[in-house]
C-alpha cells in the first residue's frame, strides 16, 4: 500500500505505537464478563495520585464528573446534611488564610465560607446575557442577600456616586460597573486529538456514528459466550484476522462508506495489525506527536468493548465458555482502519459541507457575575471596590471555581458523616460495653456491611451469643466444582489464583446418578425448548402447539412471583429430590497429584493453617464456644445480569457456602485438631462447627453439613437456627425500611414474605440494595461495636489486639480487607457520582450481550460498572477505616505494605487509629496521623434496632442497643 | 340489561377505559400535577382489568347466545350526501380473542412495570403511552371500518415510536425511535391508500358480514381487489417488520423491556396479520395479493431465522425470532389457513411476551441449566457449519450478521429520499414565510446520506 520505509524508522513507530497501546490499555475498565462481578476502585489506575487530583485529571479524560453535582451539594447545604461547622473545619484544614482579602476587607475565609454557603445558580453565555439586559439581574438584590448587606451597599452606592440615597437599581448598576472592566479573557475549547473531533468540529458529522456499529458487531460476534446459535467463523484466529476473512470477501455491505472495503482487506493479506493501524494513522494524517493522545481517544471512545477485549487477553481464563484469542492491538487496527474510511467519505461529501465557525467571545462575563453575587452577599458596595480590589474580588471568584467548591464540598459532607461515627464509637466505649458471659454459640459472618444488621439482630435476641467478622472465604481459598457443575471455578479473592480442588460428592451414588439423570432429561427439553423457539419450523409448530400454555408461567410469575417460585421450587424437589452430599477436601500429606494445576485438596498442615489463622486473628480461638456457625453469604434474584455483584466480593465474586462449608469440615476433621492441639492453639473437643450459607436477597439461610452435628449440640443447633430465623425476619425488616415500594409499617413476618417475593420477581430492579451506603470499615473486636447500631453501613472485621502485639495479624488483614473494601466503596462512589460515564446507568434498558456484559439496545458500547438502581440511595463518602491499633503500629503495617499506604496515603480512604481505652483516634493524613478532635454528642439510647429505624427511610445516626449489651428486656 | 345491551356497552368500554384513563394522566400531567406511582398504576390496571372483563362477558355473553358476529352501530362521523363514514364497532370470531389477549397482555404488562419503572423519571409517561397504546389497539381490533382502525393504527404506531425513545437523555434512543416512526407513516399510506381505494371500487370500507367473521368488503373488479389487497399487505410490512421495512426492530430494543414485550413480543407486531386477517375474503378474491403474502412472509422467516441465528445480544435474537413467527403466520394467512394463524398469533405472543420479560435472566437460566445438564451447553450451530460449504460461510455469516444488507438499502434509499424530500418542503417553506415576512430565508445544512436514519 505504502511504499517502503527506512526499516528502523518503522522500527520506532512501531514501538511508540505497543507504548501508546500499553498507556491506553490502563485506562481501560477492568471489568471480567459479568458472570462474576468483581468490585474493583474504578480508577484503579490513578491510585498513584493523591484522590482529588485523580478524579479530576479522571474526569477530564473521560468527561465525567469528579464529586457529585454542585446541585447536589445544594441539597446538602439546604437539608442540613453539611452545616456550618463542617464548612468551616475544611475551610481551616485547607489553610485558607484568615488575613483580609485586601486592607479593610473582609478576609479570605470568610469570602470563601460566604460563597461555600451560597450553591449559586450561575447562568452561562447566552443564558447570562438576557438575564443581565433583560432580566432583574441588575435592578433587584439576589434574593438570598441579607437585609444588612442590602444596606450596607446601598451606603456604599450613594458615596460612590456622590448622592444622598440611591435605590437598588442604581447600586447594583454600580456595583456591576465597578466590576465589569475584570473580566477574565475567555479561553476557546479546542477540539480532540482525534481525527474524528476534527471532522465533527469542521462538518458536523460525527464518524463513530458509522463506524462503532460495526466495531460493536465485530466484537460482540467474537467474544459471544454462546448467545448466538452460528457462531462467528474464523473467529479462532483473532478479531482482525476474522474481520478480514469476512470482510474481505467480495460482494460486501452496500453503505457508501464502505464501499471498496473488501478490496481493502484483501491487501492487507499477511499484514500485521500494526502495520495496519500505522497506515492507517498515515492516512489519518496523525502525527508522532498525536499518536498517543489518538490511540488512547480511539479506545476510550469504546471503551467498554475495548476494555473487555484487554481483560480477555490479559485473563482468558475469566471467559466463561470460550476463551477468544483478544489481542487489544486487533481492536485498534481496526478502528482505525474503518475511521480512516469514514474520515475520508464524510470529508469529501458534497452532502456535509464545512460548519461555520461560531463567533468566539473574548471575555468571560460569566466570574464578573458571579463576583457580583459575591459581593452582594458580603454586603461589598461600589464605594470599596477600588480597581485592585474588585480584581481581587474577581481573582478570588476564579480560584474557587466549580471544581475547588465541590472539592470542598465534599470534604465537608465526608467529614460531617465521619466524624459523628468516630465520635459515637468513643462514646459507645465510654459508656462501657459489659463483658460477655460464657457464650453458648458463636456466629462467624462475613465482613460484609449487609452481616451487620443480622449480627446486630441476632445479639439482641440472645445476648450469649458471640458474633465475628472475618472475609466470607474464610481463609479458604478454593476452586470448587458443585454437584452437577461442568468445571471448577474460582472462590477466592480475585488477587489469588486458588491451587486446591475442593468437590462435592454425592453421598449414595447410585441415587445422585438417577436424580442427576432425571434433571438432565428435563435440562434437555428445556434447553431444546428455548433453541427451538428461536428457529422456523420447530418455533412455529412450539408456538402455535403449545404456546398457549406459556400464558401461564406470564400471569404467575408477573402477578405472584412469590407464590410460582414457591411452586416451581417444590415441583422440581419433588420431581428429582435432593441427593444428600459432603465435601470432598481432604488429601493425604504425600499426594502431590496435579490436574488442571490443582491439587486435589489440602493437606492436613494446609488445613491447620487456615483454620488457626482466623482463629488467632479474629480472636475466637481463645474461647470457642460449643457451637459455632460458619456463615458464608450469596444473593438470589432474577432479571438481574449484575446478579453477582451481590455475592461475596471475598470470593470473587461468587457465593461463600462452600466456603463456610469447608471451613467448618476443616475445623471438626480429627487431623486438624490434632495439629493445632500439636502447634498450642487446641479446639476443644466440646466444640463443633457448622456451615451455613445466607441469602442477602431472601433472608434465608441453608444449612451445611447439619447432619453432622454430635447429639449432644442438636438442641443448641435447633435453639440457634430458630434465633437465626427470628433475626432474619427482623434483618428483612430492617432492610425494608429502604424499599421506597414497601410499606414502612410492616410486620418482621410481612417484610420477610416481601424480600422473598422481590428475589423471585422478574420485574423488580432493586432485589436488595447490595453494598449501597456503606462508608465505614472497623477493624476492632465485636466487645468495641457490640450494642451499636451501624445502619447497616459499616464493614465489621473481628480483630484482637490484645494478642497481636507486634501487628502481625494486623498486617495480613488489613491487606486483605483494606483494597477489597475500598474498592467495593470506590466503585459505589464513581457509578454514583457519574452513573453514565462510571456506572452502567439505568437498568431497564439494559441487554446481555454475548454472556459477557451488557449493552443499551442493540449495539451500544457495553456498560461497565454498577446501574443506577443499585446505587441509587448511596452516600458517596471514601471508606473511613477505623483499626483498633496505635498509630505507630499502623504506621509499621503500612511501611509493611506499600499498597496499603498508598491508599490510604493518596486519600483514596480515610485510616483511622484507635485507642478506645485512652478514648483517642488520630487520622492519617499525607504526613502522619493527625489528632481526632472529638465533639461531645449525645448518643441516642434504645432497647431494640426497630424503635430507632421504624417507619424511617433515611440515613440514621450511630445509636445505642441495650438488648444486645445483655442490659434490655430479654 | 338485556343482552343485546351489554355486547353494545362491551367494546365501548374496552376502548373507552384505556382512554379514559390516559385522559386523567394527560390531564394530570397537563396541569404539571406529576401523579403518584400508585395511582397511576392501580388506575391503569383498573382500566384494563375492565377492558379484559368487557371483552370475557362478551365472549360468554355471544357463547351463550349463540352468536358469531355482534356489529355495533354508534352512528356516523361524518355524512356527506349519499356518502357517509359510520362509527362502528364489530364483534366476532376475529377481533375477541385479539381484543381479549391484547388488553391481558397490556395489563399484565401495566402490572409488571409498576415495579420494574419504580423511581423512574418517566414512570407516569410511559403509563400515560400505555394507555393510549391500548386504547388504540382495542380501536384497531374491534373497528368495523378501515377508517376507525386507521386511527387506532396511527395511535399504535405513534406510541411505539414514543416508547422506543422513551430514554431521551441519549440520542440514540430518539434516533432509533424515528426510523421506526418514519417506516411506520411510510406503510401508513398503504392503509389509508386502501380505504379510499375501497370507498371508490366498493362503495365504502367498512366491515361486510361474512359466515366466518366480518371482512374488508372485496370490490367487485379484480384488479382493484388486488389493489387493494396489495396495499394492505404494503400497510402490514411496516407494523409487522417484515421485508423489507424489519430494520427497525432490533433499534426497538432500546426501549424499557416491558414495552419491548408487549410490543414486539405480544401485540403491536401482530397487527399486520390482524390486518390481512379481516382482509381475507379479498386475497381469497386476489390470488396475486395472496401470493404476495406468502412470499413476503416466507421471504421473511427465511431471512430472520437466519439473521437471528448470528445475533449475539438476547433481545436481538428474540426480535429476530418474532419476526420469523410472524412471517410464518403471513405465509399461513396467505395460504388461507386462517385459523391456523389465530392459534399461532395467540402461542406465539404468550410465549414470546414472557421470553422477552425474562431476557436480562439469560444468564441466571444459563447457569441452572448448565447444573441441571451437568455439562457446558451443547455447542449450536454444528450442522450449519457442515451443510454451509466452507467458501460461502463467511460471505453468508457476514450477509446475517449485516442483517441482511437490506436494513442499509432501505436506510439509502427509500429513507434518505423520503427525509430529503420533507427537507425540501421544509425549505420551501421557509422561503415562503421569509418571502411573506420579507426577510431573507434563513439556509439549512444538507443532511449527510443516510444521517438521520442511521
Amino acid at each position: 500500500m505504502s511504499a517502503p520505509r527506512p526499516s528502523n524508522e518503522r522500527r520506532s513507530e512501531r514501538e511508540a505505537l505497543a507504548a501508546a497501546l500499553e498507556r491506553a490499555r490502563h485506562l481501560l475498565p477492568a471489568q471480567a464478563p459479568i458472570r462474576s462481578f468483581v468490585h474493583h476502585n474504578t480508577l484503579h489506575a490513578f491510585e498513584d495520585l493523591p484522590f482529588d487530583e485523580a478524579v479530576v485529571l479522571a474526569a477530564e479524560r473521560f468527561g465525567a464528573e469528579p464529586y457529585e453535582l454542585e446541585s447536589a451539594f445544594a441539597a446538602h447545604l439546604a437539608s442540613g446534611r453539611i452545616d456550618t461547622g463542617d464548612l468551616d473545619a475544611v475551610l481551616r484544614e485547607a489553610a485558607i488564610d484568615d488575613a483580609p482579602a485586601w486592607s479593610g476587607g473582609p478576609s479570605r475565609r470568610a469570602l470563601y465560607e460566604l460563597r461555600l454557603q451560597h450553591p449559586l445558580e450561575l447562568p452561562q453565555g447566552a443564558a447570562l446575557a438576557w438575564h443581565l439586559t433583560e432580566g432583574d439581574a441588575l435592578s433587584r438584590f439576589h434574593p438570598a442577600v441579607s437585609e444588612a448587606a442590602r444596606a450596607r451597599i446601598l451606603a456604599s452606592a450613594a458615596r460612590a456616586l456622590g448622592r444622598h440615597a440611591v435605590d437598588a437599581p442604581a447600586a447594583l448598576a454600580a456595583l456591576y460597573a465597578a466590576l465589569a472592566p475584570h473580566a477574565p479573557a475567555a479561553v476557546a475549547r479546542a477540539p480532540g486529538p482525534r481525527p474524528r473531533d476534527r471532522v465533527l468540529a469542521e462538518r458536523g458529522v460525527d464518524v463513530d456514528e458509522l463506524v462503532h456499529p460495526v466495531l460493536v458487531r465485530s466484537c460482540a460476534a467474537f467474544v459471544d459466550q454462546g448467545v448466538a446459535y452460528w457462531s462467528m467463523p474464523a473467529r479462532a484466529r483473532g478479531l482482525f484476522p476474522a474481520f478480514r476473512a469476512l470482510y474481505a470477501a467480495p460482494g460486501g455491505p452496500p453503505d457508501p462508506w464502505l464501499r471498496g472495503l473488501g478490496a481493502e482487506l484483501a491487501a492487507l493479506e499477511g499484514q500485521a495489525p500494526e502495520e495496519v493501524a500505522l497506515d492507517a494513522l498515515r492516512r489519518l494524517g496523525v502525527g508522532p506527536a498525536d499518536l498517543e493522545p489518538v490511540v488512547e481517544g480511539t479506545l476510550l471512545a469504546l471503551r467498554g468493548w475495548a476494555g473487555m477485549i484487554a481483560q480477555l487477553e490479559a485473563r482468558p481464563d475469566r471467559a466463561p465458555v470460550w476463551r477468544p484469542p483478544a489481542r487489544l492491538v486487533d481492536l485498534l487496527a481496526l478502528a482505525l482502519l474503518l475511521e480512516a474510511r469514514a474520515v475520508q467519505h464524510v470529508s469529501s461529501s458534497r452532502a456535509a459541507p464545512a460548519v461555520a465557525a461560531s463567533a468566539r467571545r473574548s471575555e468571560a462575563p460569566e466570574l464578573v457575575y458571579e463576583a457580583f453575587l459575591l459581593a452582594q452577599l458580603a454586603g461589598i458596595g461600589p464605594h470599596e471596590l477600588a480597581p485592585e480590589r474588585a480584581r481581587a474580588l474577581v481573582a478570588l471568584v476564579a480560584e474557587l471555581d466549580g471544581i475547588t467548591r465541590r472539592r470542598l464540598w465534599h470534604r465537608a459532607y465526608e467529614r460531617h458523616h465521619r466524624d459523628r461515627v468516630l465520635d459515637a464509637l468513643l462514646a459507645h466505649v465510654e459508656r462501657g460495653v459489659p463483658a460477655l458471659a460464657r457464650p453458648w454459640a458463636q456466629v462467624l459472618c462475613c465482613i460484609d456491611d449487609r452481616a451487620e444488621s443480622l449480627r446486630r439482630h441476632l445479639e439482641e435476641l440472645d445476648p450469649s451469643i458471640e458474633t465475628f467478622g472475618y472475609a466470607g472465604f474464610f481463609g479458604v481459598s478454593m476452586a470448587y466444582r458443585g454437584l452437577g457443575e461442568a468445571s471448577a471455578r474460582p472462590l477466592c479473592p480475585v488477587a489469588v489464583r486458588p491451587r486446591h480442588l475442593v468437590v462435592e460428592e454425592p453421598i449414595e451414588e447410585a441415587h445422585a446418578r438417577r436424580v442427576a439423570a432425571r434433571r438432565r432429561w428435563a435440562g434437555r427439553l428445556r434447553h431444546g425448548a428455548a433453541v427451538g423457539s428461536s428457529s422456523l419450523v420447530r418455533g412455529g409448530v412450539l408456538a402455535a402447539t403449545v404456546g398457549m400454555l406459556g400464558a401461564i408461567p406470564l400471569v404467575g410469575r408477573v402477578l405472584f412471583p412469590r407464590l410460582t417460585e414457591r411452586l416451581v421450587h417444590h415441583a422440581a424437589r419433588a420431581t428429582f429430590g435432593e441427593p444428600a452430599t459432603r465435601l470432598r477436601f481432604a488429601r493425604a500429606d504425600d499426594d502431590e497429584a496435579i490436574q488442571d494445576g490443582l491439587f486435589g485438596g489440602f493437606t492436613v498442615a494446609e488445613m491447620a493453617d487456615i483454620v488457626g489463622a482466623l482463629l488467632g486473628a479474629t480472636g475466637m480461638g481463645a474461647a470457642l464456644a460449643p457451637l459455632v456457625v460458619v456463615v458464608g453469604h450469596g444473593s438470589s434474584s432474577l432479571n438481574n445480569p449484575h446478579e453477582s455483584a451481590y455475592d461475596c466480593g471475598a470470593t470473587g465474586g461468587g457465593r461463600g457456602g462452600p466456603n463456610a462449608r469447608a471451613f467448618a469440615a476443616m475445623a471438626n476433621h480429627e487431623g486438624v485438631r490434632a495439629e493445632l492441639a500439636r502447634r498450642g492453639a487446641p479446639i476443644p473437643e466440646g466444640t463443633w462447627f457448622v456451615g451455613a450459607e445466607h441469602d442477602t436477597c431472601r433472608d434465608s439461610i441453608e444449612w451445611l453439613d447439619a447432619d453432622l452435628v454430635p447429639p449432644t449440640l442438636e438442641a443448641a443447633l435447633e435453639r440457634l437456627a430458630a434465633q437465626l430465623e427470628r433475626a432474619l425476619a427482623l434483618d428483612a425488616h430492617e432492610r425494608c425500611r429502604r424499599f421506597a415500594s414497601a410499606p414502612l409499617e410492616m410486620t418482621p413476618a410481612r417484610a420477610h414474605a416481601h424480600v422473598e417475593a422481590r428475589s423471585a420477581d422478574l420485574g423488580e430492579p432493586r432485589p436488595e440494595c447490595g453494598h449501597a451506603t456503606n462508608a465505614v470499615c472497623i477493624v476492632a473486636p465485636r466487645a468495641r461495636t457490640r450494642g451499636l447500631f451501624l445502619d447497616r453501613r459499616a464493614f465489621l472485621v473481628s480483630y484482637e489486639p490484645a494478642q497481636d502485639p507486634d501487628g502481625a495479624h494486623l498486617g495480613a488483614l488489613l491487606a486483605a480487607v483494606g483494597p477489597v473494601s475500598a474498592g467495593i466503596n470506590l466503585e459505589y462512589y464513581f457509578s454514583f457520582v457519574d452513573p453514565e460515564v462510571y456506572g452502567a446507568g439505568t437498568k431497564l434498558p439494559h441487554n446481555i450481550t454475548g454472556l459477557v456484559g451488557v449493552m443499551n439496545g442493540h449495539a451500544s458500547d457495553l456498560r461497565t460498572g454498577l446501574p443506577w438502581q443499585m446505587v441509587e440511595i448511596h452516600e458517596p463518602v471514601r471508606l473511613s477505616m477505623i483499626v483498633e491499633a496505635d498509630p505507630q503500629k499502623l504506621e509499621r503495617v503500612l511501611a509493611a505494605h506499600p499498597d496499603l499506604a498508598r491508599l490510604a496515603g493518596n486519600g483514596w480512604m480515610h485510616l483511622i487509629a484507635w485507642c478506645p481505652d485512652e478514648g483517642r483516634m488520630w487520622r492519617f493524613e499525607r504526613d502522619g496521623f493527625v489528632s481526632h478532635e472529638r465533639a461531645r454528642r449525645d448518643v441516642v439510647e434504645v432497647a431494640r434496632s426497630p424503635e430507632l429505624y421504624r417507619g424511617r427511610r433515611e440515613h440514621l445516626e450511630c445509636a445505642r442497643v441495650e438488648a444486645a449489651l445483655g442490659v434490655g428486656a430479654r | 340489561m338485556t343482552l343485546e345491551q351489554s355486547l353494545r356497552l362491551a367494546p365501548v368500554l374496552a376502548i373507552a377505559a384505556p382512554a379514559l384513563a390516559f385522559a386523567l394522566i394527560a390531564l394530570r400531567l397537563g396541569i404539571g400535577h406529576t401523579p403518584g406511582e400508585r395511582w397511576t398504576a392501580r388506575l391503569v390496571a383498573l382500566a384494563f382489568g375492565v377492558a379484559t372483563l368487557a371483552i370475557a362477558g362478551a365472549a360468554s355473553a355471544m357463547l351463550v347466545g349463540g352468536l358469531t358476529e355482534v356489529h355495533v352501530a354508534l352512528g356516523a362521523w361524518l355524512e356527506v350526501a349519499d356518502r357517509a363514514l359510520p362509527f362502528e364497532l364489530v364483534l366476532d370470531r376475529l377481533s375477541v380473542p385479539f381484543a381479549g389477549l391484547a388488553a391481558g397482555l397490556v395489563g399484565l404488562t401495566g402490572a409488571f412495570s409498576a415495579r420494574y419503572l419504580h423511581r423512574d423519571r418517566g414512570f407516569a409517561r410511559f403509563y400515560l403511552l400505555l394507555c393510549l397504546f391500548g386504547a388504540g389497539v382495542e380501536l384497531v381490533l374491534l373497528g368495523g371500518s378501515l377508517e376507525l382502525v386507521f386511527v387506532g393504527w396511527e395511535l399504535v404506531g405513534l406510541t411505539s415510536a414514543l416508547l422506543i425513545a422513551f430514554f431521551d437523555e441519549r440520542p440514540t434512543p430518539a434516533r432509533h425511535g424515528l426510523r421506526a416512526f418514519v417506516i411506520y407513516r411510510v406503510c401508513d399510506v398503504g392503509l389509508l391508500s386502501a380505504a379510499v381505494w375501497l370507498h371508490h371500487s366498493a362503495g365504502g370500507a367498512g366491515l361486510d358480514a361474512s359466515e366466518r367473521w366480518a371482512g374488508v368488503r372485496v370490490p367487485a373488479g379484480a384488479l382493484d381487489a388486488t389493489l387493494v389487497g396489495a396495499l394492505l399487505l404494503f400497510a402490514a410490512l411496516g407494523k409487522s417488520a417484515q421485508i423489507p421495512f424489519g430494520g427497525w426492530l432490533p433499534r426497538a430494543m432500546e426501549g424499557p423491556t416491558p414495552s419491548s414485550a408487549v410490543f414486539y413480543g405480544a401485540i403491536s407486531i401482530h397487527l399486520g396479520p390482524y390486518l390481512l386477517l379481516r382482509a381475507a375474503p379479498i386475497l381469497e378474491r386476489a390470488p396475486l395479493a395472496a401470493g404476495l403474502v406468502i412470499a413476503v412472509g416466507a421471504l421473511t422467516a427465511l431471512h430472520a431465522t437466519f439473521v437471528g441465528r448470528v445475533q449475539t445480544d438476547v433481545k436481538s435474537a428474540l426480535a429476530y425470532a418474532s419476526m420469523t413467527q410472524v412471517g410464518l403466520i403471513f405465509v399461513e394467512i396467505g395460504l388461507g389457513l386462517p385459523w391456523l394463524a389465530i392459534a399461532h398469533v395467540v402461542g406465539h405472543a404468550s410465549l414470546r411476551t414472557l421470553q422477552l420479560l425474562r431476557a436480562p435472566s439469560v444468564l441466571h437460566d444459563r447457569g441452572h441449566l448448565e447444573r441441571a445438564m451437568g455439562a457446558e451447553l451443547p455447542r449450536a450451530g454444528g450442522h450449519l457449519e457442515r451443510l454451509v460449504p466452507a467458501r460461502l460461510q463467511p460471505w453468508l455469516y457476514r450477509l446475517a450478521l449485516e442483517r441482511g444488507y437490506h436494513d442499509a438499502l432501505v436506510a439509502d434509499r427509500v429513507l434518505a429520499p423520503v427525509v430529503r424530500w420533507l427537507r425540501a418542503l421544509d425549505r420551501l417553506e421557509e422561503r415562503w414565510i421569509a418571502w411573506l415576512e420579507g426577510r431573507p430565508a434563513k439556509v439549512a445544512r444538507e443532511p449527510e446520506r443516510g444521517e438521520v436514519v442511521r
